[in-house]
Formats: structure tokens, C-alpha cells, sequence
């Protein structure tokens, strides 16, 4: 009985492993229980006792041997094949992705989301009211009586006598005040309608309009939350101008302007070479005002104010036609 | 209101430079809008003396002149006549440039050297006068600059004047502001008036309507002369915005302009038995105005009549009876004060506004009436000739001046900063608003006679605020009580509606809230339909923006038909917005079609989550407020207000998208809308009922009308092709539009936890086979009640050949025990057993 042959061949069977399928046919060769190690095993029971321990110990030694080489063979296999698999797999990563539809909201309805966002965080809720309104609450509680001068300033649709579109969102201010005691801090966004179409006008737009009503609310807070507004919305830096104005509704009455974002306030086209851009325009609470709700302007204060929300939009998104809000391009629409 | 800066400097002594001045009006409440640089429209002409006039032999017309030019004695050869030794005359030398750009050379004429030209006014660019040399006034100094010595070079302000400040549409009042503003004074302007008893010119004046015109003031002046009136006052005139006309008419200008009390000349020849009568209309008549319309008076109109009859509209415009002519003689002139309200009424019925009607509109200064009479005579005579008559007419039904109590300490704390007591009274003296009294709260104020926008303390905060300058107020943050920021279901409710289709790729549209009327029967909306009668706009921008809308989707489908004749054909948008219905009363025809239960009026009469939580007892008590019936009564005496539910409206048309290289994308159809609805209504915990629709413009195949929790909610489906058509769409588009007021009422509820089965569910298959007409909808509902352990029931499979084939999944669940066999197995043949009951289904084999 030759070990010596055996490893020869176990080496010989082993290094002729060239694929898989010579990896499974050497490990019956060589492990298959009719195998090249069974046989010499069973050839084993026919030599003597001495010699016996030392060559089994020497064949299962070389046995040992030949399944380590073989499985670290067949890992390697596997690893080959493993990453064949993932070769075939390969793919073009510059091909487009299968994206999941999306659409785009409005940029009107993402104005409106951010000013509510800012000044629901300075504690303002959201109030609404119809947009067909009595005229009553459009102009008449807002100080604005029949025969008043100011009327002229703003083109009214009518649908019935004394029943109109509204033409701002101020009369939210005196629903609310008619429904609630103070402390009132309200936001009214919505839509509006003047009779008024041209380049620069669309006979509906949006404003969002805020009420303040509290003990002791000065004209100095009024500055403080627009400062506050005006800087969450156009950033930090700009600069921002108060200036007296007249609203039959507010007195002290202030337009509020901020720095041109074309020019940067050197003056140009679109500010009239002024270097502002009217923003919006506010006040404290006419005193008329609270009388007519029933309230008593000895007792309480409050500020309001109105703005443009595509005025606001077309500033931030530097949008420069206001019709293209109401075409609803989807090129238009895609890019906000 | 333009102002000329060169004129506002004859008021108040002004030492800076026209821009800052402009700056610092519009922080004062006067926005200058403009700031016009008006300059000559020649170059370099000066002023020359002539010193001598020779008439060259051989020439017929021409004229050589020997004129002063300060540095040298020219010879300039003119053609014009009307020119006299002595004159001084404009200039123009070699290489000045002409108002018609034609540049001055030295040339020859006839043989004769000429050095420059006299210019006539049309050459010079100052009028289209061209019938002589500009003949300067003696005033002016040989060698000057024309344009200094005319005041040509000027900076004109246009002044956005606040409707409540009447008094600043004068040179005076945006002086006396001005005056305020450099801490100066300002002078009126001086004149001496050179008045002559006359006996023959006598008027009678009777006021019969003091409510209408509390003043009035009649002068007289004889033997004028109509003549264009002198440069200087047509050039301010002009600079202003009107148009210069004859030297009366444009002295009452010049003097409105300037004092902001508008005048009216009468050709005193053709007043009747030489009276003024000022009274009201008695009934409808018509009255010529002097534009040469025929004007319809009602009773009440302010009229200014002579012995006969009206002579002048009051305060709006004279008649064409009484007006001034190139033959008038003597003329009697108007300076009143009229009731603001009275000139509005009538300006506003007659659309007829004047640069007079307007100021009276607004108030003017009642006690300045006779300066201005004053004025005018006196600049009548300087350039018209004639004789002042001595003395005047009047009617003066004097009022004593507002006072105003102003409680120092609350101004300052209004305004948000300390301010001193004597630093506000001397704010409003700067104004002049002078303190009448001084108490220990603080200071009684008299409102002057041209204020009338000053009636209670606020208005004197606000005065003070502006004087003090607003950008010298602080900022602060208010001080207030904390307060937790609820959203109202409906706007909660419509923005997460929103972030559900934006998610699901939709493109938000916005749209006005107006139509066509047209679009309702493009819609096939039968009449009787509520959405069949709109609102209607009484004065519409035009038809098509005629009538507030009752549907979202024609909106949508011009959005949808811009877009795809622009090429986009695959495309999904949706619109959350109002409609709104006709609100008269009993509606007869709600229960003939399911009613779409609109919202409450504008969705408004929600109470205020934030009502008075915390309401001010000390002011007043109560919540929500209990004192309001009164105020709203007043309110509401009107017919109730359309209502205006929010509703979302959706249309799909084309393919998912255009292509994807995977491989086709699915066409859109029904069940891509129905899907949508699904999810969105899941997101608020409701679920969607349909229902077969018979909705006018869909499809009724491929339509449903949508229910939520039995209530109908609104409808989807596929468009009728003739409606698209009628918007120019010619692929199929999928519409639906549901009531958000519905979907708020009934959604957003808390939800409840249900546990989490522990034990493994149960999956069977089962397919049946179906006749046509029977529902698949109907067969789940069958399945469903049959245990409730059977938890969900899905579709997994649809055929149709000869016979439609449906495959069922079903899922058994227990919450107690891990279902067996035999006990699904009995609830299969359960199902089985009672689907094949139902006529028309049987299972497949
Ligand atoms: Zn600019």
C-alpha cells in the first residue's frame, strides 16, 4: 500500500481542476464514497496492525487535506460565479430614473403658504369670508360710507344693489370683530375683484389681510410684525421704508416699502427709479371702525394691514407678467 | 398734482435740493411719484436789448437791428415786425440750437451780415405763437441766460395727494407742508389791490341754499381786454398740466392751482338783471354746460342762476350762457365755498369731473374765499387792464373751528415712544393746528378751516406720528398673551386636498372666480339646475367674465386646452376653489337633483376657534360675543348672500406621461380619477360610494357621481366629446369635481387605535364568472358580509370575452386565534354558495 502514490494522485486529480464541473467530478474521484480515499481506507483493514495506524493516520491526514483544497476551490467558485452574475447585471447608470408624478402647487398657493407660515408662528389664525359680500361690510363698516371720496379708489363689481365682489379682504377684519372679543390676531387670505384689466392688472387677484385688536397695540408694534414678516419673506438684509398714507379704515395710515430687488435701490423700470417697491399698506384701527363693531377705542387698539399676494410672488420669484398667473402653464407652473 | 419747485419756492424759503425735498415729502405722506426735469427746448439764447432799428434799402421787409447782448453790439437782420427800439427780446447767436433743432449760423441776408436771430415764442419751443419777436418783459437783464431769466430749467413734482387732503391741491398747501417740514414760514402771495367805486356795475347776490353753500363771494372788474396772457403764468399754467386759454380763464386757473380755491368768471353783460342767485334744482330740466352738452338736472343739483335762470353747474362747470368770450367786457367772478357732498352727488350722476369739482369734493378753505376773489381781480387787472370795482358781495355763514382734545400721555403710548409734551404741541403748530387751551391731561387743538380731514384725537396722533416721521418711530414686538393657533376645518381641509394631488402629479390651476355665461349650456347644464343660474356680475369686464362660476371644470378645460395646444397632451390638473350658487330661498328644484349641500355663506359663520377664549371680561364678557345682534342686524337687513362652497375639480387627459423606455405607459382613464378620490378621501379616514351618474356632460358609461357617507358629494367621469369639443379639445379628458365642505364636515376625525392581529391571515382565491350588468362592486359587498373575519376583499384579475371573468382575493383575519382550515374552508363554500346564488354568476371552473 503506497501512500506516496495516493498523494501523487490526490495532487495530480486536484491540480486538474479547471471548472466547476471538474471540482464535482474530482470530489467524487477523489471523496465520492466510492472514491479514490474510500478505496485506500478499505484497502486499509488488510494491512497489519503495526502499520496500520500510521498509514490510516497518514491517508486521513492526506484526506484532510484534499477536502480543505477542495472547499477552498469551490468558495472560490462560487465567488467567481457570484460576481459573473452581478457582471451580467450591470446597467447603464445614465439612463433616466423612473420617478414617481409629481405636480407643482401654484406659486399663489405657495405665497400664501408661506405667509401663513410666518405669521401663524407670531400667533395669527386664519379667517375667511365670502368673496360675494355686502357692500356693508366692503365699504360701509370700513368707514366708507356712501358719497365717500375713496370709493373712487377701488372699481367695484356689483351683483345686486348693496351686494358686491369684494374688492379687498378687509371686510374679514369686521366679520371677525363682529363674531369675537379681543385679543383678535387674524390673517384673512383670499380673492378679490376689481374692475380693472390691463397689462399690469387681472380683475381677480389675492390679498392676505391681518388684524391685530389687543389692549395697549401700538402704531410701533405695527412696524414690529411687518419688520418681522417682510424679513422672513425677502431676507434679512432688506431694507424696508414706512411712510404715512391714507385708508379711510387705519389712521395713522403707512404704506410700507422695501428696497428694490432689481436695482438693489438704485433705481430702475420697474420701481420707477425710486430704488422701493410699494409692498402693502397698513394702520391702526380707525377708531370709527371699532365703534361701528362695538367696540370701545378707549379701551382697546389694533393694527391691520392688506397686501398683494401676486405683487408679492412676482417680487420673490422675480416673475414679471401678472397674467402669466392665471395662463396655468405648465412650463410656468413646473418651475416653483 | 404737479408742482413746479420754481413756484413752491415763492411760498417758503427752500435751501435744499429738489430730490431731497422730494424724499422728504413722500415720507410725510405726499408720495412724489415723479420728479420731472423740465428744460428748454432750445439751447443758449440770451437776453438782448434792441438799440436800434434800420430799414436796409432794397429790402421790403426786412428789419436791421443793432441789439445789446451785454458783451457786444451785434447787427441781427429780422423779418418780424412787431419790434420797437427798446425791447428786449430773445436772442439767439451762432451755434444755439432751436426748438426744431435748426442750428444758428451767421449768414448773409440780401447782402447784409446778420449775427444770430430774435426768436419768436413757437421758435424758442414755449407756445405756437408765431406771429412776432417774443417781446420780453423790461424786468429782465441784457446778457442773461432766457432760460434762468424765464424760470425754464424747473424740476415739477407729481405729488400723490391722499384723498382726504383736499387742501394740499394747491401750490399753498404742499407749501405749507413743506414749510413744516424745513421748520419755515410760509408767505402768501403779496399784491396790492387797486379797487374803483363804480355805480353802473351793481349785482345782486341771494344765497337760498346756506346747507350747499355756506360762502360766497362776488367781485367785479370793467374793461378788460381777452388777450393770451403773459409767458410766465402760461408757462405754470402749462407746467401744471392745463392748457393756458385766454388771460380771465387762466387767472381763475392760475389761482386755483395756486390757493386751491377754484373760481368761475361770468361775462358780467350776460348775467340777467345782473343777480346771482344760488339755489337747488326744483325739478328735471336741462342745463347747456359751456363744452356744449346738454345737461339733465334733477331736483337738489347746487345750480348758480342769474335773474332768469341757471348760469352754472355749482362747483363743476359754468354754462355755455354766461361764459367768457373773446368780445367780454367786464367780468363778474365767483370765488365760493360749496358742501362737499352736494358737488359729489351731481359731479358723480353727471361723469363730470373737473379740476374744480374735484377740489370742492374734498373741501377747501372757506376762509380764504376773498383773498383768492382778491387775488384774481388784482391779477386780472395786471394783465387783462380794466378797473377793480371797489368792494364785494358776500354771503359768509360762518361756523366757529373745530376743537380736539388730545390727551398727551395716550399719544405717545399709541405711537409706541415717549414724546414730550411740548415737543408734540410744537409738531402741530409746525402745521398750524394751534392749542387753544391747556388742561393737565393735556391740550384743546382748533382744527384750521382747510383741515377737514381732522375730527377726533386719532387723526392728531396720526399728524404727530407724521411729523415726527415714521421712521422714527421703533419697532417693537407687541406685548400679548399667548394664544394656541387653530385651523379652521375648511382651509385645512383644501390645503391638504392640495398636497394630496400635487403629490399624486397633479398641476395646480388657478382660475377666476367668473365664467361665461355660455359656459353652462357648453356644459349642457339643463335650466332648473342649480348651477344652471348664476350670480351675474351687473357691470362685467365683457361676456366672457360674465357670471360667477358653478363649476371649476370649464375653468380647468381652458387651462387644459392652452396647455395642449402648446403641445402638452399628457397632462393632470387640478383647482380648489369657490363656486358659487344663486341663494333665493326655496329651491324647487334641490330634490329633483341630489343636492351638492353647499357649505354655510363663504363658510365664514364657523365660530373662531380663537373667540374670546381668554375674551377681556373687564371689557366686556362672554366668549363669543352675546352683544352683537344689533351690529349684525345691520348688516343683514340685505337678501342672504349666494353661498360658496369650496369645491376641488380635477381633469386628466392623455397618458400617464408621454413615454417611458421600460416600455409604454397606460393610458389615463376612469379609474386613474376614481383612484385619486380614493386616496384623498382615505388621507382625511373617508371612503368613496359611487353611484352611476346622469350628470349632462359626461359620458354615462364611464361616469359616476360620488358619494360620502351617503351624502352626494359630487361627480367623475369621462367628458361628453361635444362638451370638449366647445373648448377645442379633441382627446379625451377625465373630469371630476367633489365638495370640500362636505369632505371637511365629515372628515378629519381622531382616529382610534386597532390592534395589530398577532396571528397569521388567510389568503383565498376565487374567480367567477359574470353576465354583463352585474356590478363588482356588488359582489364584494356580498363577500364582505359574509364574516367579519373576512377583512379585506380585493380585485386581482378582469377578463372579458364572451363572458366577463372576475378574480377575487380574499384575506381572513382573527383577532383571537389563528384561523384553521375547516373553518376558512367553511366560510369559502359560504361564499361561493351565496355569489352563485345571484343571477348571472357562476363559478369558474
Ligand atoms: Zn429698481
Amino acid at each position: 500500500m503506497d501512500v506516496k502514490t495516493l498523494k501523487e494522485k490526490a495532487v495530480a486529480e486536484i491540480s486538474s481542476i479547471k471548472s466547476v464541473e471538474d471540482l464535482k467530478r474530482v470530489g467524487t474521484t477523489l471523496l465520492g464514497r466510492k472514491g479514490l480515499f474510500s478505496e485506500y481506507l478499505q484497502e486499509l483493514k488488510t494491512v497489519n496492525q503495526e502499520q496500520r495506524k500510521s498509514l490510516g493516520q497518514a491517508i486521513n491526514e492526506l484526506k484532510g487535506w484534499a477536502e480543505a483544497k477542495l472547499q477552498e476551490l469551490e468558495a472560490l467558485y462560487k465567488k467567481e460565479e457570484q460576481e459573473q452574475k452581478e457582471r451580467e447585471s450591470r446597467v447603464d447608470i445614465t439612463m433616466p430614473g423612473n420617478r414617481p408624478l409629481l405636480g407643482k402647487a401654484h406659486p399663489i398657493t405657495l405665497t400664501f403658504r408661506e405667509m401663513e407660515r410666518i405669521f401663524s408662528s407670531l400667533g395669527f389664525e386664519v379667517a375667511e369670508g365670502p368673496n360675494i359680500e355686502l357692500d356693508y361690510y366692503n365699504f360701509e363698516a370700513l368707514n366708507l360710507p356712501k358719497d365717500h371720496p375713496a370709493r373712487d379708489m377701488q372699481d367695484t363689481f356689483y351683483v345686486a344693489p348693496g351686494v358686491v365682489l369684494r374688492t379687498h379682504t378687509s371686510p374679514v377684519q369686521i366679520r371677525v370683530m363682529e363674531r369675537q372679543l379681543p385679543p383678535i390676531r387674524i390673517i384673512a387670505p383670499g380673492a378679490v375683484y376689481r374692475h380693472d384689466q390691463d397689462i399690469s392688472h387681472t380683475p381677480m387677484f389675492h390679498q392676505v389681510e391681518g388684524l391685530m385688536v389687543d389692549r395697549n397695540v401700538r402704531f410701533s408694534d405695527l412696524k414690529g410684525i411687518l419688520t418681522i414678516f417682510l424679513h422672513e419673506m425677502f431676507g434679512e438684509n432688506v431694507p424696508l421704508r414706512f411712510r404715512p398714507s391714507y385708508f379711510p379704515f387705519t389712521e395713522p395710515s403707512a404704506e410700507v416699502d422695501i428696497g428694490c430687488v432689481i436695482c438693489g435701490g438704485k433705481g430702475c423700470r420697474v420701481c420707477k427709479e425710486t430704488g422701493w417697491l410699494e409692498i402693502l399698506g397698513s394702520g391702526m384701527v380707525h377708531p370709527e371702525v371699532f365703534r361701528i363693531v362695538g367696540y370701545d377705542p378707549e379701551e382697546v387698539s389694533g393694527f391691520a394691514f392688506g397686501m398683494g399676494v401676486e405683487r408679492i410672488a412676482m417680487i420673490k420669484y422675480g416673475i414679471d407678467d401678472i397674467k402669466q398667473f392665471y395662463y396655468n402653464d405648465v412650463r410656468f407652473l413646473a418651475q416653483f | 398734482m404737479r408742482v413746479p419747485f420754481e413756484w413752491l419756492k415763492e411760498f417758503v424759503p427752500i435751501d435744499v435740493g429738489a430730490s431731497d425735498l422730494a424724499k422728504r415729502l413722500t415720507m410725510r405722506g405726499f408720495e412724489v411719484e415723479a420728479e420731472e426735469a423740465v428744460r428748454p427746448a432750445f439751447s443758449d439764447v440770451i437776453v438782448g436789448e434792441i438799440l436800434d432799428i434800420d430799414r436796409p434799402a432794397g429790402t421790403e421787409k426786412l428789419l436791421l437791428c443793432k441789439v445789446d447782448i451785454g458783451r457786444d453790439v451785434l447787427p441781427i437782420v429780422c423779418g418780424a415786425q412787431n419790434i420797437a427800439t427798446g425791447n428786449k427780446v430773445p436772442v439767439a447767436l451762432p451755434n444755439t440750437r432751436l426748438a426744431d433743432g435748426t442750428v444758428i449760423e451767421k449768414r448773409k441776408v440780401k447782402g447784409i451780415e446778420s449775427y444770430g436771430m430774435l426768436c419768436s415764442e413757437r421758435e424758442l419751443g414755449l407756445s405756437d405763437d408765431h406771429s412776432g419777436i417774443f417781446i420780453l418783459s423790461d424786468e429782465f437783464r441784457v446778457g442773461d441766460s432766457l432760460s434762468d431769466a424765464l424760470g425754464l430749467a424747473d424740476t415739477v413734482f407729481d405729488v400723490n395727494v391722499p384723498p382726504n387732503r383736499g387742501d394740499c391741491q394747491s401750490i399753498l398747501g404742499i407749501a405749507r407742508e413743506v414749510a413744516s417740514i424745513l421748520n419755515k414760514k410760509v408767505t402768501l402771495p403779496s399784491f396790492t389791490l387797486v379797487e374803483k367805486e363804480d355805480p353802473e356795475l351793481r349785482m345782486s347776490l341771494a344765497v337760498l341754499s346756506p346747507d350747499g353753500c355756506p360762502r360766497y363771494v362776488l367781485r367785479m372788474i370793467r374793461d378788460i381786454a381777452i388777450l393770451p396772457s403773459p409767458f410766465w403764468m402760461r408757462n405754470r399754467i402749462t407746467k401744471c398740466g392745463m392748457r393756458p386759454i385766454s388771460s380771465i380763464v387762466d387767472v381763475t386757473n392760475y389761482v386755483m392751482v395756486e390757493l386751491g380755491q377754484p373760481l368761475h368768471a361770468f361775462d358780467y353783460q350776460k348775467l340777467a338783471r345782473a343777480r346771482i342767485e344760488v339755489r337747488l334744482a326744483g325739478e328735471k330740466s336741462t342745463f347747456r354746460s359751456l363744452d356744449g352738452v346738454d345737461r339733465k338736472l334733477e331736483e337738489g343739483d347746487l345750480l348758480i342762476c342769474d335773474g332768469e335762470g341757471p348760469v352754472a353747474l355749482a362747483g363743476i362747470m359754468g354754462g355755455e350762457n354766461s361764459e367768457i368770450t373773446s368780445v367780454t367786457k367786464h367780468v363778474a367772478l365767483e370765488s365760493a365755498y360749496f358742501n362737499p357732498l352736494f358737488i359729489r352727488r351731481t359731479a358723480r350722476r353727471l361723469e363730470l369731473r373737473s379740476e374744480a369739482s374735484l377740489r370742492f369734493e374734498k373741501g377747501i378753505d372757506i376762509a380764504n374765499a376773498d383773498f383768492a376773489a382778491q387775488r384774481a381781480v388784482s391779477l386780472m387787472h395786471r394783465i387783462a387792464g380794466g378797473t377793480v370795482v371797489k368792494g364785494s358781495k358776500e354771503f359768509y355763514e360762518k361756523k366757529e373751528p373745530r376743537t380736539i382734545f388730545v390727551n398727551l400721555k395716550k399719544v405717545g403710548e399709541l405711537i409706541g415712544m415717549p414724546i414730550e409734551r411740548e415737543d408734540i404741541i410744537k409738531s402741530l403748530q409746525s402745521i398750524d393746528i394751534p392749542v387753544v387751551k391747556r388742561e393737565k391731561e393735556g391740550v384743546v387743538v382748533s382744527v384750521p378751516p382747510f383741515r377737514h380731514d381732522l375730527a377726533e384725537y386719532m387723526d392728531i396722533v396720526e399728524e404727530v406720528a407724521r411729523i415726527i416721521g415714521y421712521e422714527n418711530i421703533p419697532a417693537t414686538v407687541p406685548i400679548s398673551r399667548l394664544m394656541p393657533v387653530r385651523q379652521q376645518k375648511m382651509s385645512l381641509t383644501a390645503s391638504l386636498a392640495k398636497q394630496y394631488f400635487v403629490s399624486s402629479g397633479f398641476y395646480e390651476a388657478i382660475n377666476y372666480g367668473f365664467f361665461n355665461e355660455k359656459d353652462i349650456t357648453r356644459f349642457l347644464i339643463p335650466e332648473g339646475d342649480t348651477r344652471s343660474r348664476c350670480v351675474s356680475i351687473l357691470n362685467p369686464i365683457s361676456q366672457e367674465l360674465g357670471v360667477m362660476r358653478t363649476l371649476l371644470s370649464p375653468g380647468l378645460l381652458e387651462s387644459l386646452a392652452y396647455n395642449v395646444n402648446r403641445g402638452i397632451k399628457h397632462l393632470r390638473m387640478f383647482e380648489v376653489g369657490k363656486v358659487f350658487y344663486k341663494a333665493d330661498g326655496t329651491d324647487s328644484d334641490s330634490e329633483a337633483r341630489p343636492s351638492l349641500r353647499p357649505g354655510t355663506p363663504g363658510g365664514s359663520e364657523e365660530p373662531h376657534p380663537q373667540a374670546g377664549t381668554r375674551a377681556y371680561a373687564e371689557v366686556r364678557r362672554g366668549e363669543r360675543r352675546s352683544d352683537n345682534e344689533g351690529i349684525q342686524r345691520k348688516a343683514n337687513r340685505c337678501e342672504p348672500l349666494p353661498q360658496e362652497p369650496v369645491f376641488a375639480g380635477l381633469v386628466l387627459t392623455g397618458r400617464e406621461r408621454e413615454y417611458f423606455w421600460k416600455g409604454a405607459p397606460p393610458e389615463l382613464d376612469f379609474f386613474d380619477l376614481k383612484g385619486v378620490l380614493e386616496g384623498m378621501l382615505d388621507s382625511f379616514g373617508l371612503s368613496l360610494e359611487v353611484k352611476r351618474s346622469e350628470e349632462p356632460f359626461l359620458n354615462r358609461y364611464n361616469a359616476s357621481d360620488l358619494f360620502i357617507a351617503g351624502v352626494r358629494a359630487g361627480w367623475a367621469g369621462e367628458l361628453k366629446q361635444e362638451v370638449l369639443a366647445a373648448y377645442g379639445i379633441e382627446q379625451k379628458v377625465y373630469a371630476a369635481e367633489i365638495d370640500l365642505t362636505i369632505v371637511a364636515a365629515q372628515g378629519l376625525e381622531e382616529r382610534k387605535y386597532q390592534p395589530v392581529p398577532r396571528y397569521p391571515s388567510v389568503i383565498r382565491d376565487f374567480s367567477f364568472i359574470i353576465e354583463p350588468g352585474i356590478s363588482v362592486g356588488s359582489l364584494i359587498d356580498n363577500i364582505k358580509a359574509v364574516s367579519p373575519l373576512i377583512v379585506s376583499v380585493g380585485v386581482f384579475d378582469l377578463f372579458k370575452r364572451e363572458k366577463t371573468s372576475v378574480a377575487f382575493r380574499v384575506t381572513f383575519q382573527s383577532l383571537e386565534d389563528t384561523l384553521r382550515d375547516e373553518s376558512v374552508n367553511k366560510l369559502q363554500e359560504i361564499i361561493i354558495r351565496k355569489l352563485t346564488q345571484i343571477e348571472g354568476v357562476k363559478l369558474r371552473a
